[in-house]
């Protein structure tokens, strides 16, 4: 009897049921939309903010204290420290070398330009530089990935180019210089021709550079196969005290600190992995950028999680509203029920039983559209995909079933409170 | 008598009432929320940013000797003090410890610490002259710790705009170089400074003990300023200082400025997105809750037109009303939507957010514009019913 009373409730009076079935439709989508972005914000925070450059520097041991200091003739030969160039893709090979998203390595030199009386810095680095690591995967490393800020007139050049340059706009507005001229560089081993194929605006020290392939700037100062530093772009998580101590004396974890530690992507952990798989290097996080990046993702995220909590809040409100007023409209089949002599606890497990079958079609409905929903809010918000996960689907499962169950409990007292004749005759 | 009515039928059926009131409190609610953090967001973020180092930086131009005191002056001066939220300045000079050779920055600490929220001291900031800070490397070098007292010798005096380039070796004050590492001062060590840049292998000092060290007075290598602008109006600001102040070169740093941007754009668009759908769900309740109004009350509706109403008083008395709950609903939602705000600011920025008048008033306005349109359709139903087939089925 049961049954098919359910079975009829659900056949018959479609419209009733549909609307019940697309409100849990809409809930399921818009928490599973909302909860997938809440999930995934940490990461599309941190991956924006990688733009913002180099947060590792890596140093050959010696030059880290010798590099900064100048004007003092017995240092100049401190700063024949060098990292090797062979070993620069060991980056791509450390605990988390997923989140090293981009790197470069450099090599600085004078050199004197034809018509020019000061020498001028010339930096050489990869530009896409393609690696193959030993674990059979491909990379890609260089200043493309690494300085995506710079503006550029004119085009990126390739590592291939033996005889392109790209310039800095200020040494080229000082000099005349314009797109597709040509200069001559003598650098401390031999001398070559470029053709300027780029311009450089970058408001920082490139502006007053030139900037070439690695291999031409080490074949000019005769330091093949030399680097003096590499500059690593990571995805880190901020600092907090564990970070602040070990970045100071990794020996003073405890064991379980250390692995703690090393196991979570702190620019200090990270560039401690860096140190590990090069010799004599040393890999030193840049607070300034580190701290930044951090400030901006923990507020960032703070922000938005709260935001979309908050919608998600207002959408559990707003179906549970529904729901309430949706069971209300069965006051007069209910009388009706009771008047032929349906028990208190009959009309309960019918109506919860409907919802509960009603609810479940709309929340698998829901679910699909809100993976669809996410993707939208992913690509025009983060301009990325939204990872779907099946922790959301249980989470948006419960949530549903909780706010449908919940919302329609004050419309089912109020309907076993109702008097059939009442009901029925209308008022 | 159409008050009457109307009031009647707003007290009449109460539980009904509350849930369309409810449905567009909720979502007024959120969308003030979002509104005022919107405009609030970006200055709070900002100000955090610029505790975290300069954003314009302005140099000795090219040729030109170090800044002199008036200068820094005259470039304070075409800033308002208000965007303004630090101004430091570095005076370099090399010098040695334990006969190593390091570059000594002075500085105003007590500026410098509101300024380099970044630099991470282990130890404490001097907080008086004749207090250093020694950077991380050069503590690791020569065996030094916080409490440690250190001798710093001058070996000459580095003017160049850029401390990098040792080119420049003149003296600014156009004396005759002095005979090197003959001054000498004696410094407690208060801390131990790391940044991973630079500033890891420098020694840190009140300005007063370099000026001391060097006896040259008044001048500056480096103005670092922090100035709460977006980077359009920083890149003009910079134009600005060029112009109007003599031997000086102001850069913008890009690269902060451009993060940070990004960043804002993706959490306006979240914001959006998010009222996007809070507006749909609440005209979708409002919509359904005015539907089963209508449809509740067809036999009322049915005699009225019985007794002779026309269309036009019917579908008035209903958009009032569904108007009526707009306008309180909305009035609900701007005081909570403010509260909900403030909180959220609160607990991420340790600030509020500034209430705005005019924005309460749209949310109040949306509201109600968002009843009525909900209530559109239910009233064209509402009109359309005719009253022999509802009549006769009572």
């Amino acid at each position: 009897m049961f049954w098919r009373m359910l079975r009829g409730a659900l056949t018959r009076r479609r419209g009733g049921r549909g609307l019940i079935a697309c409100t849990t439709a809409l809930g399921a989508s818009v928490a599973t939309a909302l909860l997938g972005v809440v999930f995934d914000i940490g990461d599309k925070v941190s991956a924006e903010l990688s733009t913002y450059g180099a947060n590792i520097v890596v140093l050959p041991r010696g030059a880290a204290v010798v590099g900064d200091l100048y004007g003092d003739d017995q240092l100049a030969a401190g700063r024949t420290a060098a990292l090797r160039e062979d070993e620069v893709a060991q980056i791509k090979t450390i605990f988390w070398a997923f989140n090293v998203t981009a790197f470069s390595p450099f090599l600085d030199a004078q050199v004197t330009v034809t018509g020019v009386e000061r020498p001028v810095d010339l930096v050489g680095s990869w530009f896409a530089h393609h690696l193959d690591l030993p674990s059979g995967e491909h990379a890609q490393a260089g200043l493309i990935d690494l300085r995506s800020w710079w503006e550029l007139e004119g085009g990126w050049i390739a590592d291939q180019d033996t005889d392109l340059a790209l310039v800095g706009t200020k040494l080229a507005a000082s000099q005349g210089w314009g797109l597709g001229d040509r200069v001559t560089l003598q650098g401390a081993a031999r001398s070559a021709d470029f053709r300027i194929a780029g311009l450089i605006d970058s408001g920082g020290a490139e502006d007053d550079q030139i900037v070439v392939p690695l291999a031409q700037a080490q074949a000019l100062s005769g330091r093949t196969g030399q680097v003096d530093r590499i500059e690593v772009a990571a995805l880190t998580t901020p600092d907090n005290d564990l970070a602040r101590r070990a970045a100071r004396n990794p020996a003073s974890l405890s064991v379980s600190e250390w692995e703690t530690w090393y196991c979570t992507a702190y620019a200090s952990s990270i560039a401690y992995q860096i140190e590990e798989v090069m010799t004599d290097a040393v890999a030193k996080p840049q607070r300034q950028i580190t701290e930044s990046q951090g400030t901006i993702l923990n507020k960032t995220s703070a922000i938005m999680v709260l935001v979309a909590l908050l919608a998600l809040a207002a959408s559990a409100l707003a179906i549970a509203n529904l729901v309430t007023a949706q069971v209300m409209e069965r006051s007069a089949e209910i009388g009706l029920l009771k008047a032929v002599g349906a028990t208190d606890s009959a009309v309960v497990r019918l109506i919860l039983a409907e919802l509960t079958l009603v609810g479940l079609a709309g929340g698998v409905i829901g679910y699909g559209l809100g993976l669809g929903l996410s993707q939208a809010i992913g690509w025009t918000v983060f301009d990325s995909a939204i990872t779907p996960r099946p922790a959301v689907a249980a989470l948006v499962a419960l949530g549903v079933a909780a706010v449908v169950l919940i919302a329609s409990l004050p419309s089912i007292r109020l309907l076993l409170r109702l008097r059939p004749a009442d009901v029925l005759h209308g008022r | 008598m159409a008050w009457l009515m109307l009031r009647r039928s707003l007290t009449r059926r109460r539980s009904r009432v509350l849930i369309a009131v409810l449905a567009v409190a909720i979502g007024s609610t959120t969308i003030f929320a979002l509104a005022l953090l919107a405009i609030d967001i970006p200055r709070h973020m900002s100000q955090d940013m610029r505790s975290l180092g300069a954003n314009l930086i302005v140099l000795p131009a090219d040729g030109s000797p170090a800044l002199s005191a008036s200068t820094v002056e005259e470039i304070k001066g075409v800033l308002t003090d208000s965007e303004v939220v630090s101004v430091v300045c570095f005076r370099y000079a090399n010098v040695r410890l334990n006969q190593q050779p390091f570059l000594a920055a002075g500085t105003d600490l007590a500026q410098a610490q509101k300024a380099k929220g970044y630099w991470d001291v282990e130890g404490d900031w001097p907080d008086q002259p004749g207090q250093v800070l020694i950077g991380r490397d050069v503590a690791s070098l020569i065996g030094l710790a916080p409490g440690d007292t250190v001798t710093v010798t001058l070996t000459q005096a580095v003017t160049a705009a850029d401390p990098t380039d040792p080119s420049d070796q003149t003296d600014p004050d156009g004396q005759a170089p002095e005979p090197p590492a003959e001054r000498s001062a004696r410094l407690s060590v208060r801390g131990i400074l790391t940044t991973g840049g630079n500033e890891d292998g420098f020694v840190v000092m009140d300005l007063s003990d370099l000026e001391r060290l060097t006896l040259s007075f008044d001048l500056v290598d480096i103005v670092e300023l922090s100035i709460d602008r977006d980077s359009a109006s920083l890149a003009e600001l910079a134009q600005t200082i060029d112009r109007q102040v003599d031997q000086v070169s102001a850069a913008p740093v890009r690269r902060l400025a451009h993060s940070e941007a990004d960043v804002l754009a993706m959490l306006r668009s979240l914001l959006a997105l998010v009222a996007v759908i809070v507006l749909a769900l609440t005209l979708i309740g409002v919509a359904t809750t005015m539907m089963a109004v209508v449809t509740e009350r067809r036999a009322e509706i049915a005699l009225r037109k019985a007794l002779g109403a026309d269309q036009r008083s019917i579908a008035w008395e209903f958009q009032c009303e569904a108007m009526v709950l707009g306008l309180v609903g909305g009035l609900l939602g701007a005081g909570l939507g403010f509260g909900l705000a403030q909180a959220i600011s609160q607990s991420v920025f340790q600030r509020g957010v500034a209430f705005s008048g005019w924005l309460a008033a749209v949310t109040v306005a949306a509201s109600v514009l968002i009843a009525y349109l909900a209530s559109r359709q239910p009233v064209r139903r509402a009109t359309l019913v005719d009253p022999a087939l509802v009549l006769r089925e009572e």
